[in-house]
């Protein structure tokens, strides 16, 4: 078997053994089958990278395994390994084997450990075949099997039904996206008579006019990346998934599913060259959920959810990156921001672990000293998401901001400046959430401050290795790795000059909000909850996510609940398929009443009835015989 | 008119007259006397054509008759008798166990 | 000339016997109604020569099928709702359907009866000469209506005694 095929497969073989033995044969077992397998997987990847790398960057192949023949038409489960698919592998097995490992400390005391690596292992599966997929085809049965794992992880505690509903919620948005995916596909294929994605891009790349127009599929894919990376309309989704485990937040929600989107996108960069209209779409959607998110992060104040609305912001700027031509560079951005949010969601796993189940900022603070190797690991990771030189972070903001200002598809001012003014917000959130959780004076209650103790070492140790990675991450060159892959956009000449100012004013916004947030958030939340008071309507409407949820159940489910309890269940259902049943067994049994009751035993009426008769038959023969 | 026709017409009115006794009275036992007043009308009619035709065969079956309708008797009577012990009453509007 | 005054008077005798069944009130009336119908319907039997039947018509009919009769309406009790309702809900439509029935049979015997001659040799319908022929052609019949009897004789003890028996 093919080495790729061995990448996707071991999981696979994790979620079988743990979800079938799993709960069986205890602890041990689960572990180290559900963390050594994405471990293989993640060498194997590494061998395949070098392979690739030794070959100067050839893609690797799998055979065809033909799936269905249907007709003229034939699909194939195939892979594809070339340098973008390289970076994602990497880093889904990577980042993946750090928090299966990191998990193995987070739900040691949870009775369903079994099912959850069952679940997590699931999950890689799906995801590494969205990526390595080299058909349009398998690209979706991995995404639709990352939502289905993610449904299953977010409603991993079921026995709530909040969180069950998470999950519902999870899933259904998601499918709303995969409505525009699969539209895009069907059409895709009505074209072009392949899914096979070099086929489709290289049916693209001539640029000559086609009968199908590359911005509507590009829009429908881009819809259903939108529902997959939790842009809006369909972010909606992303900050109720909170309700999982934390270590599913960190990998789900943070470093893989939701990057699912910017890869489609970057996959497909054929298409979207081609696309000018979708492109912009993009570019104008990434940005202005960027900045939405950033607003709404700012007034949060459950350290969860501060980092989810912090991760949709971070997918709208790679998705502004996508829009304006930087393919390369979105993915740049995707890999720090995998190091950086992963790191970020395990540090808060482990201040909730450490405070035993305590997710709210305003009855945290004082812990720097208490957990210090959670606290040093969370400020690195915090430092690298503002965009602090020389973290990765940094980097990759930067060259996003630089080619929205700059590139020739569609670059513009105004996206740098709602970029940018984003970035100062991120500074802002992200500080205050470091101050309020660990460095301002303690509002712990007195139990849970008696509670704090800092987290195993199947915990820290990942915490470490992500920090470092945030730290140093940005130092490798992968745009110009991805070169061959994902083009860079040209850059306008006239405005070459202002990389560098632009750079520094990078650096000064995030300064700024690092100091924004050191000031006023220094001695607690009080202050700033003084100054909220003036303005209590915008905090309202911040911290409930601009009440879009609310709008979604207003405009969209109520009235769909509307028509199927009223019109399809009442009038429908009951009224018209039940009451014509109903209806024809009544009349039935009516018909069969009244007719009884000729024979109701009265001795009289049968002897006038068969006298009737008799008149009858003298009546017939008289005309007759 | 013909005698013979006379004579047909009376059997008929006989034997309406019996089935509307039939269907009108309530009393059980009334009941089988009118129906022995359609047996009887029926029976003239046969006389009458055994008259009209001098066979015997019509008086024969007229003789028959009378042994049926004495052996129907002697049953019905009894079956009148067991009801009225059930039911007390010789109504036959009582009778009406069938309903329903 | 006599005959048919004869014939005429017994008919209207035993039409208002027929009627009185109708409409008498006490069973014993209808008892005695019938009765006189039934005599009346004997005369008219012997008027038209044939003997035999009359006079069978008398003892059977009359002294054994409603002495029967009279017997047991003098057994039951007469205070009964029937006494004071005497017709059931179905007057009018039983009015109605046998006055049909009757005009249809008597269309029928007035328009499809055809007056033929009567026979020539007319037959023997005193006693000796019918019961003769009786067994000599009809036999057969006679023994199943032998067997009649005999079922209907079973079948009277059967009702009288499953009700005793099941008193115990």
């Amino acid at each position: 078997m093919h080495l790729l095929t061995a990448i996707v497969v071991l999981p696979l073989v994790g979620f079988l053994a743990n979800g079938l033995a799993g709960p069986r044969l205890g602890r041990g077992f689960v572990s180290i089958v559900g963390c050594g397998l994405p471990i293989l997987a993640f060498a194997a990847a590494v061998r395949c990278f070098a392979e690739l790398a030794g070959a100067g960057g050839a893609p690797l192949v799998t055979d065809d395994y033909t799936w269905a023949e249907v007709g003229g038409h034939s699909f194939a489960v195939g892979f594809w390994f070339d340098r973008l698919s390289a970076v994602m592998t990497l880093i889904v097995t990577g980042v993946g084997s750090a928090i299966h490992v990191y998990s193995t400390g987070y739900m040691k005391d949870d009775p369903g450990y079994a099912r959850y690596f069952a679940y997590l292992n699931l999950f890689l599966f799906f995801m590494l075949l969205l990526v390595l997929g080299r058909s349009l085809l398998v690209c979706f049965v991995g995404w639709e099997g990352v939502g289905l794992a993610s449904y299953l992880l977010i409603g991993f505690w079921f026995e709530d039904p909040d969180k069950a509903r998470a999950g519902k919620k999870a899933f259904i948005t998601n499918r709303v996206g995969d409505a525009g995916f699969l539209l895009g596909m069907f059409l895709l294929y009505h074209a072009l008579g392949t899914l096979d994605i070099s086929q489709v891009q290289a049916a693209f790349a001539t640029g000559a006019p086609m009968a199908l127009s590359a911005d509507l599929v590009g829009v429908l894919l881009f819809i259903g990346a939108t529902g997959k990376s939790a842009q809006i309309p369909l972010h909606v989704w992303l900050p109720d998934a909170m309700a999982g485990p934390t270590p599913v937040s960190a990998l789900i929600h943070a470093a893989t599913m939701v990057t699912a989107g910017v890869y489609l996108v970057a996959r497909l960069n054929g298409i979207y060259q081609h696309a000018p209209v979708a492109s912009e779409l993009i570019a104008v959607i990434g940005v202005l959920t960027a900045v939405f998110a950033a607003t709404v992060a700012v007034a949060q104040s459950d350290i969860k959810k501060v980092l989810a609305w912090s991760t949709i912001s971070q997918l709208g700027y790679m998705f502004l990156a996508l829009g304006v031509g930087a393919y390369g560079v979105a993915v740049f951005h995707l890999y720090t921001h995998a190091f950086f949010k992963a790191c970020l969601f395990l540090g808060a796993g482990s201040v909730i672990h450490a405070l035993g189940g305590e997710q709210d900022i305003r009855r945290m603070g004082g812990l720097a000293r208490r957990i210090p190797l959670t606290f040093a690991t969370f400020a690195v990771a915090t430092a690298a998401i503002a965009g602090l030189p020389p973290l990765a972070g940094f980097f990759s903001k930067d060259e996003i901001l630089w080619f929205a200002f700059a590139s020739e598809r569609g670059g513009s001012p105004l996206l740098w400046g709602v970029g940018a003014v984003t970035a100062a917000l991120t500074a802002f959130y992200m500080f205050r959430l470091l101050w309020l959780t660990f460095l301002t004076p303690s509002r712990m209650s007195t139990e849970t401050s008696h509670h704090v103790h800092e987290s195993p070492p199947a915990m820290t140790g990942v915490l470490v290795v992500l920090a470092v990675l945030s730290a140093v991450g940005g130092f490798v060159a992968l745009p110009q790795f991805l070169e061959p892959v994902l083009r860079e956009p040209a850059v306008h000449a006239s405005l070459a000059g202002y990389e560098t100012p632009l750079l520094v004013t990078s650096v000064v916004l995030a300064l700024a909000g690092l100091a924004g947030a050191a000031i006023l958030y220094a001695q607690g939340p009080a202050r700033a909850e003084r100054l909220a008071a003036h303005v209590r309507g915008l905090q309202r409407l911040l911290s409930g996510g601009y009440f879009i949820d609310g709008l979604y159940d207003r405009v969209i489910t109520r009235p769909l609940l509307w028509l199927s309890a009223r019109v399809f269940l009442r009038d429908g259902d009951q009224l018209l398929i039940d009451g014509t049943l109903h209806g024809l067994t009544s009349l039935a049994q009516r018909t069969a009443s009244r007719l009884s009751r000729v024979q109701a035993g009265g001795l009289q009426l049968y002897v006038l009835l068969a006298g009737l008769g008799v008149v009858v038959c003298i009546a017939w023969m008289w005309r007759h015989v | 008119m013909d005698r013979t026709q006379f004579l047909l017409a009376l059997s008929v009115a006989l034997f309406a007259l019996g089935l509307i006794g039939v269907i009108i009275r309530r009393n059980a036992l009334v009941m089988l006397m009118c129906m022995e007043l359609m047996v009887n009308g029926v029976i003239l009619s046969l006389v009458t054509f055994a008259a009209r035709t001098a066979t015997a065969s019509g008086a024969v079956l007229a003789l028959l008759v009378f042994v049926v309708a004495a052996a129907e008797i002697a049953i019905a009577i009894p079956i009148v008798l067991l009801l009225v012990r059930q039911r007390q009453t010789l109504d036959v509007g009582a009778y009406t166990r069938l309903k329903g | 000339m006599i005959e048919t005054i004869l014939l005429y008077a017994f008919s209207a005798a035993a039409l208002a016997g027929a009627l009185l069944v109708l409409i008498a009130r006490h069973p014993m009336r209808v008892a005695l109604a019938l009765i006189s119908t039934m005599l009346s319907l004997a005369c008219i039997y012997a008027l038209l020569g044939v003997h035999v039947i009359a006079v069978f018509q008398v003892l059977i009919y009359v002294g054994a099928v409603m002495v029967f009769m009279v017997f047991v309406i003098m057994l039951l009790d007469t205070r009964d709702p029937s006494f004071v309702h005497r017709y059931s809900r179905l007057l009018v439509p039983g009015v109605a359907v046998a006055t049909l029935l009757a005009a249809g049979l008597g269309h029928a015997v007035a328009r499809y009866y055809t007056a033929g001659p009567a026979s020539t040799s007319p037959a023997d319908f005193r006693l000796q000469p019918f019961s003769a022929s009786f067994l000599r052609e009809y036999w057969l019949h006679f023994e199943l209506t032998s067997v009649l009897l005999i079922a209907a004789v079973v079948a009277a003890i059967a009702v009288i005694q499953g009700r005793g028996g099941r008193d115990g």
